[in-house]
């Protein structure tokens, strides 16, 4: 699991490592007294066996932990879930659109909108028998044409939905899995400290090319975004009155 | 008079099991009926391996080597509804059959011939799954958890797929259904829920 390269992921990350770590001590306490009593109370030892068969200390004892590990775990939980829910007032808006089996982004208010496939190199050398050794390309099955480019800094709010099956759009840096659901716009938000390329994949059987629609963001400088904006604008014949000619793209 | 005495006294029947195919078809004999569910899923056991087999070997490098995606989820789904469906359950179900009545001093299950019913059932269920290996469009690829709408694109298989889930609901409820109503109903005197085995109480809480 990445750090990765919000705030909320580093949160993410730091939460399941603060649970794995709490299971690691259940696990030497449980295993350690289980194996403790099987050695100092063994039958050749003539250790005579107990025989109650009911205490409420203990009861209370063992319903009390759990309670009280359970409430340590939840409440952080709750604190980065409140965050992650909260996508109000983003810098860009995107609409994220599941095809079986590629994605469409569009822009709110930039007026840009496009396809984003799985690059031509992984779709020749991923045919079966293609002669084509995947070793040699570069980001197999995780390269598009066309990535999504954000401005570094900049609260994304990414709503995502589907045009036909269940996908669900996972990008491990940004801690981010959200379904895409036909009829149902899920929201969710990210803001990337770090300039890079991020690379993710569809996390929802969506059918036969499921492993094929891979997603590739791309963090920038702020200026450097603008500057695709506008190319993307210019390299999109305008028809007026729609945005269908965008939409083709 | 004497004779017809004697007569009706020595008339016993051999009480070893039925000769042939019928011994198995229609026994209602708990251990019977038992090793029957654990030949059955070790047989399933083998055929889900096998797609597991198929899986592994296209997933060994990058690349496509074997199979197409489309046959690829096929496997995924056949192997995983085969794995719980045929293997895991029917094995748990054979030994419950098995050892059940023998640790809570029952002379049987309390209803054999739904226990009969439960068993046989089964190959019927798979028969039909595995036969949408052949159908247009291929068996079900969706996933084993059936989830709509991609399920909804199955071919062919689909009404096959929904009705051979519901005989394997129908045959592991039957199987529940028995279990319960032996422990309730078919313990030894003396043999309080108490002091039942660990694996009984198991089987008395899950089903």
């Amino acid at each position: 699991m990445p750090k990765g390269v919000t705030d909320l992921s580093v949160e993410t990350y730091n939460i399941h490592m603060m649970i794995f770590w709490w299971c690691v001590a259940i696990g030497i306490a449980v295993f350690g007294v289980m194996i403790v009593s099987l050695f100092k109370h063994r039958k050749s030892k003539g250790v005579k066996p107990a025989t109650f068969s009911h205490s409420t200390t203990a009861e209370v004892i063992w319903t009390a932990i759990p309670v009280v590990i359970l409430m340590l775990i939840a409440i952080p939980v709750a604190e980065t879930m409140v965050k992650l829910e909260d996508s109000r007032d983003p810098d860009i808006s995107i609409v994220v659109t599941a095809y079986q089996w590629k994605w469409h982004y569009r822009y709110q208010d930039e007026g840009v909108a496009f396809f984003s496939s799985l690059a031509r190199p992984s779709l020749e050398a991923r045919r079966k028998q293609s002669g084509v050794d995947p070793f040699a390309v570069d980001n197999y099955l995780l390269d598009v044409d066309r990535p999504l480019v954000v401005p570094r800094d900049a609260k994304v709010r990414l709503l995502v939905t589907s045009n036909d099956v269940v996908h669900s759009w996972w990008v491990p840096d940004l801690a981010i899995k959200k379904d895409a659901v036909p009829g149902v716009i899920n929201d969710t938000w990210f803001k990337a400290k770090e300039v890079g390329t991020y690379r993710g994949q569809c996390a929802e059987l969506c059918g036969k090319d499921h492993g094929y629609m891979p997603i590739v963001v791309e963090v920038v400088e702020a200026d450097a975004y603008q500057a695709w904006v506008n190319m993307r604008k210019e390299s999109v014949p305008q028809v007026a009155g729609t945005t269908l000619a965008k939409e083709q793209q | 008079m004497t004779t017809a005495v004697a007569d009706a006294h020595d008339h016993h029947d051999d009480h070893g099991p039925a000769k042939g195919i019928g011994r198995w078809l229609f026994s209602t004999n708990h251990k019977d009926i038992g090793t029957m569910y654990l030949v059955f899923s070790l047989t399933m056991f083998f055929v889900g391996g096998l797609m597991a087999i198929v899986i592994r070997s296209e997933l060994a490098i990058p690349g496509l080597q074997f199979v197409h995606p489309e046959f690829f989820n096929q496997m995924t789904t056949m192997h995983a509804l085969i794995m719980v469906f045929g293997a895991v359950m029917p094995a748990f179900v054979g030994l419950a059959n098995w050892m059940i009545p023998l640790m809570i001093g029952a002379p049987d299950m309390a209803l054999p011939r739904m226990n009969n019913w439960s068993f046989w059932i089964l190959p019927v269920a798979f028969g039909i799954l595995l036969s949408t290996l052949l159908m247009p469009g291929g068996a079900p690829a969706g996933g084993w958890t059936m989830y709509p709408p991609l399920v909804l694109q199955t071919g062919d298989a689909f009404p096959f797929l929904i009705f051979s889930v519901h005989l394997m609901g129908i045959s592991s409820i039957m199987g529940a259904i028995n279990v319960i109503v032996t422990i309730i109903n078919m313990r030894a005197p003396d043999m309080t829920l108490l002091k039942m085995p660990m694996f009984v109480w198991t089987w008395l809480i899950t089903d």
